[in-house]
């Protein structure tokens, strides 16, 4: 869906020299789904599959963005108070209003070893978070039975376990009635902000009404803090691989929770290749699996129980 | 006639020695005034790492104008967007100036912290309003020091002033 530039949150961040450019030269927001800034080079829009630098065909032509330039789109980012968001920065993003991300990098200052934080900042990756529009009314079945399992999704980077985790969480919130899902006291422990785009402890995605977000905490305590104080029916959390997750998922599932979480892999085996998760699948820990893949730029979900396939529908 | 020509002189000569020594107490309640405003906003940076433009919309309710209205200026340019936020500061400053009891240094530490604002971690960020606050803390010293010497010498010096004027004029 084509949008007006001046309508998208993330432009009135933009200094004035780069609103110009973008808005004399870029025509089509659609496909857009990065807008690359670094000192010293040209504007680089990104979209599915091909980038280009905004400025034409001749060198001189192109727009140049300067230190001024990044000084001001830090003050936009931090509302002028780079104090109050210490810790995104050290981390390396921002998250903005929309649910748009920007990554950050520059000159780390290291203390006692570690990252303190980024100054000197030089770099802006504003990464556009599209709404991609999911049918996941076939999957329930699957995934509800008086209760909500427990439930993994696995796929490779970019094949939409955020997105369809998103999508659970927001069903678990708010039931449906044509299913005969009753709304549940959902949790998501969202440590890459990425699920809930959280901006003040408020997430940015409509998740439903019942619906708390514990934002940018270590999944592991996240768990556990929010078991012991939010009585959760259903937790959600992003990318679980270290083996305190896998500690902190059992103690959940031990305690009557549903659990939907994803996990980076392209197939069964892959996934089964580290040691964390092969130990939580010999444990018949998840009741569900549900893999996701993308053949001929189809969405499809083939879904699991521990021995065999139930079924593969697409979404 | 010489009369009311003289009494005009005099009127006008206290008032004069009245207001400066005026200007002379309200310096020091008015560096006071901006001590607290930079403690409180040091609280909102280090506990409460509140954005700076939230902050001083708290900030400016608490105190007593033409403290207030500058603060809220400030925020305000903040808040229009497209600004930095040094800038903004010095603008409103400037502002402020026109109304104030202030002196020079006043500004000039001002001015410097103003370009400190937001460009700092917390840590950093703490250091500057300390900074800000130990040089203020100096001027504050200096203006009760004056204030206690000429408080006195300026009104009477306004009544002498004008005395002498028309003894000049009769």
């Amino acid at each position: 869906m084509e949008q007006a530039l001046n309508q998208v949150s993330w432009f009135d961040l933009l200094p004035p020299p780069i609103q110009t450019v973008l808005s004399e030269q870029l025509m089509d927001t659609s496909g857009l789904e990065e807008i690359r800034l670094r000192v010293g080079q040209p504007i680089e829009c990104v979209s599915h599959e091909s980038s280009r630098l905004l400025g034409g065909r001749e060198p001189k032509g192109l727009y140049l963005f300067n230190r001024t330039d990044a000084n001001h789109l830090l003050n936009q980012l931090s509302r002028y108070s780079v104090y109050a968001y210490e810790e995104e920065i050290r981390q390396g993003f921002l998250t903005i209003a929309g649910g748009h991300r920007v990554g950050l990098s520059g000159k780390a200052r290291i203390v006692d070893g570690q990252v303190q934080t980024l100054q000197d900042i030089s770099s802006f990756n504003i990464r556009i978070a599209k709404h991609v529009e999911l049918d996941t009314s076939k999957l329930y079945p699957y995934l509800y039975n008086q209760r909500w399992m427990q439930t993994v999704i696995v796929g490779s980077p970019g094949s939409g376990k955020t997105t369809l985790l998103r999508e659970l969480a927001r069903m678990a919130s708010t039931g449906s009635n044509s299913l005969n899902i009753s709304p549940k006291r959902t949790v998501i422990v969202d440590e890459r902000s990425e699920l809930a785009a959280s901006i003040d402890g408020v997430p940015s995605f409509d998740l439903g009404r019942r619906i708390d977000v514990l934002d940018r905490c270590p999944k592991a305590e996240g768990m556990m803090m929010m078991i012991r104080s939010m009585n959760p029916d259903v937790l959600v959390v992003d990318e679980i691989g270290r083996a305190e997750d896998a500690e902190a998922l059992n103690e959940a599932t031990m305690a009557g929770v549903s659990v939907f979480c994803s996990v980076h892999g392209s197939s069964f085996s892959d996934v089964k290749k580290r040691p964390v998760m092969r130990s939580l699948f010999n444990d018949k820990v998840f009741d569900r699996i549900l893999f996701l893949s993308t053949p001929r730029n189809r969405r499809q979900v083939s879904i699991y129980d521990h021995s065999q396939q139930l079924g593969v529908i697409s979404i | 006639m010489n009369w009311f020509g003289a009494s005009i002189v005099l009127v006008a000569t206290t008032w004069a020695g009245w207001e400066w020594s005026n200007r002379l107490k309200q310096r020091p309640q008015q560096i006071r005034q901006l001590k607290t405003f930079l403690q409180a906003l040091e609280a909102e940076v280090t506990f409460g790492l509140t954005p700076i433009d939230e902050a001083c919309d708290k900030l400016a309710a608490q105190c007593d104008p033409p403290l207030s209205t500058f603060i809220s200026d400030f925020s305000n340019r903040l808040k229009q967007g497209g600004y930095q936020a040094e800038r903004a500061w010095e603008e409103a400053l400037n502002e402020l100036w026109t109304r104030t009891s202030l002196k020079k240094s006043e500004k000039e530490i001002l001015t410097q912290f103003g370009q400190t604002l937001g460009v700092y971690g917390r840590t950093e960020q703490k250091k500057q309003i300390m900074l800000a606050l130990t040089h203020l803390e100096r001027e504050e010293a200096e203006a009760r020091d004056e204030l206690k010497r000429f408080e006195k010498l300026f009104r009477s010096l306004g009544l002498l002033t004008g005395l002498l004027l028309v003894l000049l004029l009769i």
